[in-house]
């Protein structure tokens, strides 16, 4: 059977920087898969090209059976792959309900012409959404914060917004980019409950993380990435025990 | 009196033109130096039919002329914005440049220099629309459709749409949504604003030439819309009724008729670059 | 031989074409601002070296002095202008609508002080002709134009490859982040670089009028050109902004042939739009 994500021989130059190199490997649904490495592993670029944001100068990717090479990054979120970055990237002047609402998928007055010529049919719709929306929220724990301006959110907030909005594409596998990352610890534990919860619910997800902790707490699988390329792959206490891999990634014995 | 008239019936031409920019300039945030060239394609064309042996009636003649000027904005945003946005600044200029070189030396179609002289006043259903006053009221109607599909349209998830883009266009394209479709469409939909006060214009004055239509009137627009405020509803308004009440406040200043032109061309130079230094959201706008 | 005077006036126009070209091909490769107003110190050059002849000082002393006076009007506009917006962190669009209304100031206290009418040079010797090669008739002016032209590439060519402060400039232009955080003070060299630039295009500003007169609002349509020569040589290559900045120039004039010179604005922007659908990075595209 082949795997539900599948990267293969990915290779990714910057001016002179090799980003990826032959970089291949693959997810299996339903499991929540860590992707961990230094700095400069090439975790974002991964991410970038499975997405549609970048162009691997060779390699393919492939979800469920269906070739990713070459699509736009909304083409990609219509097959079921949505994923969230690093630096959040929230429309910082509109609420959190209206962020969500960006995500829905085939909403109706999302041009001109329904907007126009059947205004009270775009209300009602848009109601129906609005709802659809804050189930959203409360399923990430930001029920109350939904008419906040994004800007009077905590860090924290913020961080489950950026998944609240990936959940409302309705996209089946969850690419986070370090979604724990400079989080206190209630929100750490709020953020991990919220992931295992995803994956009771079928959803897929694959996580850059650095942090060990979260790793060892929620990771099925790791793949251990190092200079572009696949170095390691196996279970959290696998991967963490390995002192070679160690040595990488914190320059010596931890 | 029919002073007051002439001044709020032609504030309201140009508040169409004001939503017209402002979608463009303002919500989706293109720099457009092109829109009196589009303004002038729609007077131009609602002229023709106007003018025509067999002449055309007014709303028909508005139609066709807000088509083309729908499929005109289409064909010079979508190419430039596929590529960037310095792009489509060449491209904004280029086709002001050539719409004013179409206008000034098309004599057959455009009366060249000379303009079209003439024109007939509108009719609806058949009953001419003589009188300033109706004129006026015309013009009031077509204003403030066109500010209800404004207001429509932004509170429609298309204007929350564009909105986002305009913060983050490569989160919204991560939400899977398209991007360049949702430019394209603000940009029809501006095209069919600034068509619609051409036809407007054109017989409300009667008589059009290729200067209405200039980089300089282009510049109007946007100091409108910076001075108005972008973005919003009321800075669409606001923006050509104060500047068009601008030349009224400057004959007061017993400006020698040479240099009057002049005079208001660097004024909006000069508005321009106050407002985007102490105040880029204008009077009632939001952030450009 | 027609076509061969089309040729050579075009070779003319072009070289003119090609400095203007170049110079805001410096500005936008390295600060990333589409500077509009640089039309208004082609502009302003040219009417400033015509009034300082007209008061009767020669000819060369007036060039060198809206050299340096466009110049300073370019380092001004970037360091009190352009400088002023980024660090309020001004968007893309505000500096440009920013720079429109500079231009817009600039062209109108021209039109202003000088009249919009067409001003021609008190110069006898400009319109002295030379023929070439038995048929091809030039002006001193324009064979002055010619040769200020590729002077002015090639000094600009050897300043930039060749000098500290050129490669300066061009590791600047490449990476403007990385300059900031080694120590390059990106924004020094941003005003160094308009100053250079507009320093470079007064040359055309004034000579260009010595064959075809001053206008207020003449500098849009020759930047406009110049930026399409810009695009499809490639943003960041100066030789690509030059030699097409020719080919536009000779295809403008080859068109005479079979159209009126009014609608030469059609041709350069037919152009555009070719590349902009095929080959938008333009043909010689730095890495």
């Amino acid at each position: 059977m082949s795997a539900y994500l599948e990267v293969a021989g990915l290779q990714k130059n910057f001016g002179g920087l090799q980003a990826l190199q032959d970089c291949s490997f693959a997810i299996t649904q339903g499991r929540i898969t860590c992707l961990v490495g230094p700095n400069g592993a090439g975790k974002t670029t991964i991410f970038n090209v499975i997405t549609g944001f970048l162009r691997p100068d060779a390699g393919h990717v492939v979800f469920c059976d269906r070739s990713l090479d070459g699509l736009t990054p909304q083409q990609v979120v219509h097959n079921g792959i949505a994923r969230t970055f690093q630096n959040l990237r929230l429309f910082a002047d509109l609420t959190a309900l209206d962020n969500v609402m960006v995500g829905l998928p085939r909403q109706f007055a999302e041009e001109p012409l329904g907007a126009i010529f059947r205004p009270l049919h775009a209300a009602r719709q848009q109601t129906k959404r609005r709802e659809e929306a804050r189930a959203t929220l409360a399923h990430v724990g930001l029920a109350d914060r939904a008419d906040e301006r994004v800007r009077n959110l905590s860090y924290g907030e913020q961080k489950l917004l950026t998944v609240a909005r990936v959940l409302a594409t309705g996209a089946e596998l969850l690419l986070l980019d370090e979604p724990a990352s400079g989080l206190s610890a209630g929100a750490l534990d709020s953020i991990m409950a919220l992931l295992r919860r995803l994956q009771n619910e079928g959803k897929t997800l694959l996580v850059v993380e650095h942090n060990t902790r979260v790793v060892q707490q929620i990771a099925d699988d790791v793949l251990f990435l190092h200079q572009g390329h696949l170095m390691a792959q196996g279970t959290p206490q696998q991967i963490i025990a390995d002192p070679a891999l160690a040595e990488i990634y914190f320059g010596g014995a931890i | 009196m029919d002073f007051w008239f002439s001044y709020i019936t032609l504030a309201e031409i140009y508040v169409l033109l004001g939503l017209s920019t402002n979608l463009l300039v303002g919500i989706v945030g293109i720099f457009s130096v092109s829109q009196a060239a589009v303004f002038g394609v729609g007077a131009y064309i609602v002229a023709h039919f106007l003018l025509a042996a067999e002449p055309m009636s007014f709303l028909p003649a508005l139609g066709i002329a807000a088509v083309c000027c729908v499929l005109l904005n289409v064909l010079v945003t979508l190419p430039a914005l596929r590529v960037s946005g310095d792009y489509f600044v060449v491209t904004s200029f280029g086709i002001q440049l050539l719409a004013t070189a179409v206008f000034t030396n098309w004599t057959a179609g455009t009366g060249g220099a000379n303009g079209l002289p003439g024109i007939p006043p509108p009719d609806l259903f058949n009953h001419p629309l003589e009188s300033t006053g109706e004129l006026t009221l015309l013009c009031t109607a077509g204003a403030a459709l066109g500010c209800l599909a404004f207001y429509l349209i932004m509170r429609a998830p298309f204007g929350r749409l564009l909105r986002a883009i305009r913060e983050d266009e490569s989160a919204v394209a991560a939400a899977g949504k398209n991007v360049l479709r949702a430019k394209v469409s603000a940009a029809a939909l501006a095209g069919a604003f600034a068509g619609v006060a051409g036809g407007l214009y054109a017989t409300f004055l009667s008589f059009i030439d290729p200067s209405s239509f200039d980089l300089d009137a282009s510049i109007l627009l946007l100091t409108m819309v910076v001075v108005g405020g972008a973005r919003t509803l009321a800075g669409s308004i606001i923006g050509p009724f104060l500047l068009l009440a601008l030349p009224q406040v400057l004959t007061l200043l017993d400006i020698p008729t040479t240099i009057a032109a002049s005079m208001r061309q660097l004024l909006y130079g000069l508005l321009l670059i106050l407002f985007m230094m102490f105040r880029p959201q204008g009077l009632a706008g939001g952030k450009l | 031989m027609l076509w061969l005077q089309l040729l050579v006036n075009g070779l003319e126009t072009g070289c003119a074409l090609g400095v203007v070209a170049i110079s805001f091909s410096l500005i936008y490769a390295t600060t990333k601002i589409f500077h509009v107003a640089h039309a208004g110190i082609y502009t302003m050059g040219g009417y400033l070296a015509w009034w300082l002849v007209t008061l009767g000082v020669p000819f060369l002393v007036a060039l060198l002095f809206a050299v340096a006076a466009c110049t300073a009007g370019g380092a001004l506009i970037q360091s009190q202008l352009y400088a002023r917006l980024e660090r309020r962190g001004a968007t893309h669009l505000v500096i440009l609508i920013a720079s429109l209304g500079t231009l817009a100031v600039m062209q109108n206290i021209i039109a202003a002080v000088f009249t919009p009418n067409i001003l021609q040079f008190p110069i006898p010797w400009a319109s002295n002709v030379v023929v070439l090669g038995g048929s091809v008739r030039l002006t001193w002016a324009q064979l002055l134009t010619i040769a200020v032209s590729l002077a002015a590439y090639f000094a600009v060519m050897w300043f930039a490859h060749y000098t500290i402060l050129g490669k300066r400039i061009r590791a600047v232009a490449s990476n403007p982040f990385l300059a900031q955080i080694t120590r390059l003070r990106p924004q020094s060299v941003y005003v160094i670089v308009v100053a250079i630039a507009s320093a470079i295009v007064a040359l055309p500003g004034v000579l260009v009028p010595l064959d075809l007169g001053l206008q207020p609002y003449g500098g849009i349509t020759p930047l406009l050109t110049a930026t399409i020569a810009m695009i499809a040589g490639g943003v960041g290559s100066l030789t690509g902004a030059f030699v097409l900045s020719i080919a536009i120039a000779e295809l403008q004039n080859l068109s005479l042939l079979v159209m009126p010179g009014e609608w030469s604005i059609g041709i350069t922007f037919f152009i555009f739009v070719i590349f902009m659908l095929f080959r938008p990075t333009g043909l010689f595209a730095a890495r």
